[in-house]
C-alpha cells in the first residue's frame, strides 16, 4: 500500500544535487530545513502555504515543546506583541520551562515503553531536565546501572521485554535505529534486500545473553543465537549490526559445559542473595552500544532520532513509516536528512538544540488550512502545516488548563507550579485516552465518552467560580459570552459568523444559562479543531 | 485498508443512507447497482461465538469415548446424523445436528490460558512488532457498515476467571473496529444519555460540534482528523441501540424459552444484535477449566450449552436468520482424557472438538477422528489457520485475502492454509 515512489525519488534527488552542493555544515538548523524543502518544492513547482497566523503559532508551539495549549494569557500577550524576535523568544521560553522536561518525558516514555505496562518516566525527566545527550541515554537504556538510584528505573526498558527476546530484538532496531527488522526472522526479507535472517539473529545476538535474574537484569559472558534458514540449514548467529559491521571471532563458540554450570550457580546465588549482578566482562550489549555508535556505523542512530523528532513536529518522517529506513524507502530530502544527522552528532547529540531548530523553521510555521489540492506526494513536500492528534497528556492537560482560569496576573514560577498541577490532576483522564500510532483512527468509544460520560462533565465542565463554565456564566452579554469561551478553549478569538452562530445558541436557553455555557464549552471541547495540533 | 472510507461511490450512497439512521436495515428503495446489492448481501451475514472459556472438555460434549478408560461416567448417545453420537449430557443438539458440523481433529499445541485463547480467537499467533486483530475485528471490517448505527462488534465476559484472557482485539485495523466490551452490565457504557441534560440539547450540542468540525476540516485534509468526526457521527446511532441490549424488550415467552441465566440473557441478546446487523457478537461463558471435579462441572454446564445453543439456533432458523448467522463454538483448548487424582481433567490442545453451525456450513457433517481414548487425532488434524479458514469461507469472505501493513501483504489466515472443504456447504 505505500509503493516505491520512483517519481518522489528522482524528485528528492534532482533537488539534491542542486540544493546540496554547498550547503554550509555551520549553518543554522532552520537556515538548512528552509533551505533543502525550498529547493524541492521549487522543483515540484509547488507553491507552499502561507505562513500561520500568530495565534496557531503559539497553540503549536505550545503544544509541541510543553505538551499543553497555551494559557489566554500567554496567546494574547504573544498576539499583542511586537517584537519582531518574539517567536524566537516564544520558544527559548518554552524550551528552558520545567514543562518542556515534562512533556518530552511523556513524548519518550510512549516511545520507549509501547505496550509495557512499565514505564520510565522518572529516569526520563532527570535526563532532559539536564539535556542529557541522546547517545548517553542510549547507553542508560542499554547498559542500565541498577545500583546508581538516579538512573536505574531506565532497566525498566530492557526489563519489561527481556522474557521474549525477539521482542527485544525488534524493538531495539525500531526505536534506536528505525529499523523493522522483524520480517527477517522467518526468511530473508521478501521486499527489502538489505535485511536478511542474518541481520535479525545477528542482532539478536547482541541480546540474547540477557535475562531477567530474579528482577534485576543480567547479562551471560556467552551464549550463541541458533536460527534455522529457509532452506532448513542451521545456523549459528554471527554478531552482525544493521550496516553489515561484523566482527573479527565471528562466532564465539560456547565455554565448556562446567564453566558453564559455574556460571549458571553464580546467577543463582545472587538471585538468592537480591543482589543486582555486575555487569558481564564480556557484554554483547556493550559491543552492541559500542558499534552502533562508531563514526561509520552510528548513521542508523543520528538518522532514526532525527527522522523521528522531524515525525513530531512535522507529522510525518523524512523516511515513512519511521521504522522503515533501508535503501529501498528512500527519505524524501536525503541531503536534508543527512546535513540534520551529521549536524547532530556534530553537536553531541544534544536533542533540544535540534528541537529548538526544526521549530524554528519557516516551514514548520506554514499554515495548515491550504485550498489547494494536496496529492500523496506533495504531502510529502512539507509545504503547509500538518494536522496531528494530541497525545492522551496533551489533551487531558489542556482539557483541564482551558477550562481552569490561570489568572493573567501570576508570576512565571507560579503560573507554572500551577500548570504543573493541573497537568498531574489529568493523568487519570489521559489514562482513557489511546495513544497515537500511524495511522491513527479514533474510536467511537472516545465520542461516546465525552457525549455521555459524567467524568467528563465533573472534571471540565463543572460550574465552580474558578472555572471556566462559572465564568462564563456570570457574563451578561451572549456576544461577550462567546468571545471568552473561544479565546479560552481555541486559542483564539471568534470570527464574526462563529460569533452569531454560538450567541444564537446561548439565546436559545436564556433561563439556563449555566446548561447553556456548559453545552457551549462541550462543543468547544470536543471539536476537531480542539482535538489537534494544526 | 486502515481508513475508515474508501471514497467510493458506493461509499457515498451508504453514507447519505446511514447518517443518523437509526433504522437496522436500510430502506431498499436505493439499491441501484449491483455492487451495492452484493455489499448488502454480505452485509447480512452475521457471527455469534459462544466462548466456553477455561477449555471445555470434548469428551464430555462433542466427541465422547464411554467405556474407554478416558472416558468418564458419561455415556453417549445417538442423534439425528446416522452414525454420529454426542455426550448424553446434550440431549437437545443431539435431536438438531442437522445445521451443526463438529470438527474433532483439533491440535493446537498450546495447552496455556492466555497464549491459546489469543490464538484461537485470532486464527494465528501475534507477532513480536505486528499485532493481529482477532476474529470479531475481522468481520466488523469485512461484514459490517461502514457508517454503521449498530456495534460492529461486541463481546460479553463478565467472569472474573480469565478475564483479560483474549479480550477483544482489533490489532493493526485499529480502532475503528475494537469491540465494545462487556464486563459489568449487559448494556455498553456511555451510551445512555446522562440525567443532566435533555435529549434536545443532546442533539443540539452535537449538531454545534458537528458544524464547528466541519468548517475546521475545510481546506485540511488528514485520515485521523475524519475519524474524528465520523466516530460522533455514530454516537446518536450507537445510542439509540440501546434498546437491542435491553432484554425487557424481549416477550417473556422468549426469554423464559431461552432461560434465566446469564449465559442464556446473553444470548439472546447477541441474537437480538446480530438480527439488528451487528456482524459479530461474542459471549464468553466461563469457567471450563475442570482441573477437579470435571465430571460435576461438566454436568452443570453442558445441559446449559445443550440447551442455550439449541434454542439460539431454533430461534435464528424461525426467524429466517440462521442460514445467515454463523454460530460457532470453541474454547482455548480441551481437556486430558486422562482423568487426575481429583478427578479432573487438565489442559489439552492435542485433540479437542468445535463445532460451526448455520451459515455456509454443511450440517450434520463430522471431520476429523481421535483415536480411541482420545489421547491422538487420527485423521483430518487441523489447527488454528485451518479453522479460521473454514470461518471466513462460511461467511462468505476470501480466506486468503491480503490486508496491508505498510507495504507488507497479510493473507487473512497464514499462506498455504486450506479451509476444511468437506464442512462447507
Amino acid at each position: 500500500m505505500r509503493p516505491f515512489r520512483p517519481a518522489l525519488l528522482c524528485l528528492g534527488l534532482l533537488a539534491a544535487t542542486v540544493a546540496r552542493a554547498d550547503f554550509p555544515a555551520d549553518a543554522p538548523i532552520e537556515k538548512a530545513v528552509d533551505h533543502f524543502i525550498d529547493a524541492a518544492l521549487k522543483d515540484a513547482g509547488v507553491t507552499p502555504a502561507p505562513r500561520a497566523d500568530d495565534a496557531n503559532l503559539i497553540r503549536r508551539l505550545t503544544l509541541d515543546l510543553v505538551g499543553r495549549v497555551p494559557t489566554v494569557a500567554e496567546t494574547k500577550a504573544f498576539v499583542e506583541s511586537t517584537d519582531p524576535a518574539k517567536v524566537e523568544k516564544l520558544v527559548d521560553r518554552l524550551l528552558a520551562s520545567s514543562g518542556y522536561v515534562r512533556h518530552q518525558a511523556n513524548e519518550f516514555n510512549a516511545l520507549l515503553m509501547a505496550g509495557s505496562r512499565g514505564g520510565v518516566r522518572d529516569y526520563l525527566r532527570e535526563a532532559f531536565a539536564e539535556n542529557r545527550p541522546w547517545d548517553q541515554m542510549f547507553r542508560e537504556l542499554m547498559l542500565p546501572d541498577e545500583s546508581d538510584p538516579k538512573r536505574k528505573q531506565a532497566a525498566e526498558f530492557l526489563r519489561s521485554r527481556v522474557n521474549d527476546l525477539d521482542k527485544v530484538t525488534a524493538d531495539v532496531s525500531a526505536i534506536f535505529f528505525g529499523v523493522d527488522i522483524s520480517c527477517a526472522r522467518c526468511h530473508d526479507h521478501p521486499r527489502v534486500e538489505d535485511w536478511k535472517q542474518d541481520h535479525f539473529f545477528g542482532m539478536k545476538a547482541f541480546l540474547a545473553r540477557t535475562f531477567d535474574n530474579g528482577g534485576s537484569l543480567a547479562e551471560r559472558e556467552y551464549g550463541q543465537v541458533k536460527f534455522k534458514t529457509v532452506k532448513g540449514q542451521d545456523k549459528v548467529a554471527g554478531f552482525l549490526f544493521l550496516t553489515n559491521a561484523a566482527f573479527d571471532g565471528g562466532v564465539v563458540a560456547d565455554p565448556p559445559a562446567d564453566v558453564m554450570k559455574k556460571e549458571k550457580e553464580r546467577f543463582e546465588a545472587l538471585k538468592r542473595d537480591k543482589k543486582p549482578a555486575p555487569p558481564a566482562a564480556n557484554s554483547a550489549r556493550a559491543k552492541l552500544v559500542e558499534v552502533a555508535l562508531q563514526p561509520e556505523q552510528r548513521g542508523f542512530f543520528a538518522r532514526s532520532i532525527v527522522n523521528r523528532l522531524w515525525a513530531r513536529f512535522y507529522g510525518a518522517g523524512l523516511v515513512q513509516p519511521l521504522d522503515q529506513m533501508h535503501s529501498a524507502n528512500l527519505p524524501t530530502h536525503p541531503d536534508l536528512l543527512d546535513w540534520l544527522a551529521d549536524d547532530l552528532v556534530a553537536h553531541k547529540y544534544d536533542l533540544k538544540r535540534l528541537t529548538r531548530g526544526l521549530v524554528l523553521s519557516q516551514t514548520y510555521a506554514r499554515a495548515s488550512r491550504w485550498d489547494q489540492e494536496e496529492t500523496a506526494s506533495v504531502r510529502r513536500l512539507f509545504a503547509r502545516g500538518s494536522v496531528r492528534p494530541l497525545t492522551p497528556t496533551q489533551l487531558a492537560a489542556s482539557l483541564k488548563i482551558a477550562t481552569t482560569d490561570l489568572g493573567g496576573d501570576l508570576k512565571p514560577a507560579d503560573l507554572e507550579k500551577k500548570i504543573e498541577t493541573l497537568e498531574a490532576g489529568a493523568a487519570g483522564f489521559a489514562s482513557l485516552i489511546e495513544q497515537p500510532g500511524e495511522d491513527f483512527q479514533i474510536g467511537v468509544g472516545e465520542a461516546l465518552l465525552f457525549s455521555n460520560g459524567d467524568r467528563v462533565e465533573k472534571e471540565f465542565l463543572v460550574d465552580a467560580a474558578d472555572r471556566l463554565v462559572g465564568r462564563l456564566k456570570a457574563i451578561d452579554d451572549p456576544k461577550a459570552v462567546v468571545e471568552a469561551a473561544v479565546w479560552a478553549v481555541l486559542s483564539r478569538g471568534p470570527t464574526e459568523a462563529e460569533t452569531t452562530l454560538m450567541a444564537a445558541y446561548l439565546a436559545k436557553r436564556p433561563e439556563r444559562k449555566a446548561d447553556a455555557c456548559r453545552q457551549l464549552v462541550w462543543a468547544l471541547l470536543t471539536g476537531a479543531e480542539f482535538r489537534f495540533n494544526y | 485498508m486502515r481508513k475508515t472510507h474508501c471514497g467510493s461511490p458506493d461509499h457515498a450512497l451508504h453514507r447519505r443512507a446511514f447518517l443518523g439512521a437509526a433504522a437496522s436495515l436500510p430502506a431498499l428503495g436505493w439499491l441501484t447497482s449491483p455492487a451495492v446489492a452484493t455489499e448488502l448481501k454480505k452485509q447480512q451475514k452475521r457471527c455469534i461465538l459462544l466462548w466456553l472459556a477455561g477449555g471445555a472438555s470434548q469428551l464430555e460434549t462433542w466427541d465422547p469415548k464411554p467405556g474407554a478408560v478416558t472416558g468418564g461416567p458419561y455415556r453417549a448417545i445417538p442423534t439425528n446424523v446416522p452414525g454420529v453420537h454426542i455426550s448424553e449430557l446434550m440431549p437437545k443438539m443431539a435431536k438438531r445436528l442437522q445445521h451443526t458440523a463438529i470438527v474433532r481433529s483439533l491440535n493446537t499445541k498450546d495447552g496455556d490460558h492466555g497464549g491459546a485463547a489469543k490464538m484461537m480467537m485470532r486464527g494465528r499467533r501475534d507477532e513480536a512488532v505486528l499485532k493481529y486483530p482477532d476474529l470479531g475485528a475481522v468481520l466488523a471490517r469485512e461484514l459490517g457498515q461502514a457508517d454503521s448505527p449498530v456495534p460492529d462488534y461486541v463481546s460479553f465476559y463478565f467472569a472474573t476467571e480469565g478475564r483479560g484472557m483474549a479480550p477483544g482485539a482489533s490489532g493493526f485495523l485499529g480502532s475503528r473496529f475494537a469491540p465494545m466490551e462487556l464486563y459489568k452490565s449487559n448494556v455498553p457504557e456511555y451510551l445512555r444519555l446522562l440525567d443532566s441534560i435533555s435529549g434536545v440539547d443532546h442533539q443540539e450540542r452535537a449538531d454545534l460540534r458537528d458544524l464547528l468540525s466541519k468548517q475546521f476540516a475545510q481546506g485540511r485534509s488528514s485520515a485521523t482528523l475524519d475519524s474524528h468526526n465520523e466516530a460522533y457521527q455514530r454516537v446518536r446511532g450507537l445510542m439509540a441501540s440501546e434498546k437491542l441490549f435491553d432484554i425487557e424488550q424481549e416477550p417473556q415467552k422468549v426469554r423464559d424459552r431461552y432461560g434465566r441465566t446469564l449465559f442464556a440473557e446473553q444470548t439472546l441478546i447477541a441474537r437480538r444484535l446480530v438480527e439488528a446487523g451487528v456482524p459479530f457478537v461474542r459471549v464468553g461463558r466461563a469457567w471450563w477449566d475442570s482441573h477437579g471435579q470435571n465430571f460435576e462441572t461438566h454436568a452443570e454446564m453442558v445441559p446449559e450449552l445443550d440447551h442455550v445453543m439449541a434454542t439460539l439456533l431454533d430461534d435464528l432458523g424461525e426467524r429466517g436468520l440462521l442460514e445467515h448467522t454463523l454460530v460457532i463454538t470453541l474454547s482455548e483448548f480441551g481437556r486430558t482424557p486422562q482423568i487426575n487424582a481429583s478427578l479432573g481433567r487438565d489442559h489439552f490442545a492435542s485433540a479437542w472438538s468445535m463445532t460451526l453451525s448455520g451459515c455456509g456450513i454443511k450440517g450434520g457433517s463430522v471431520y476429523g477422528k481421535t483415536d480411541d481414548t482420545g489421547n491422538r487425532v487420527k485423521e483430518g488434524e487441523v489447527g488454528a489457520a485451518q479453522v479460521f479458514a473454514t470461518i471466513y469461507e462460511a461467511l462468505g469472505i476470501k480466506h486468503d485475502k491480503n490486508y496491508h501493513v505498510g507495504s507488507r501483504p497479510i493473507p487473512l489466515t497464514d499462506p498455504g492454509t486450506k479451509p476444511i472443504a468437506e464442512i462447507l456447504a
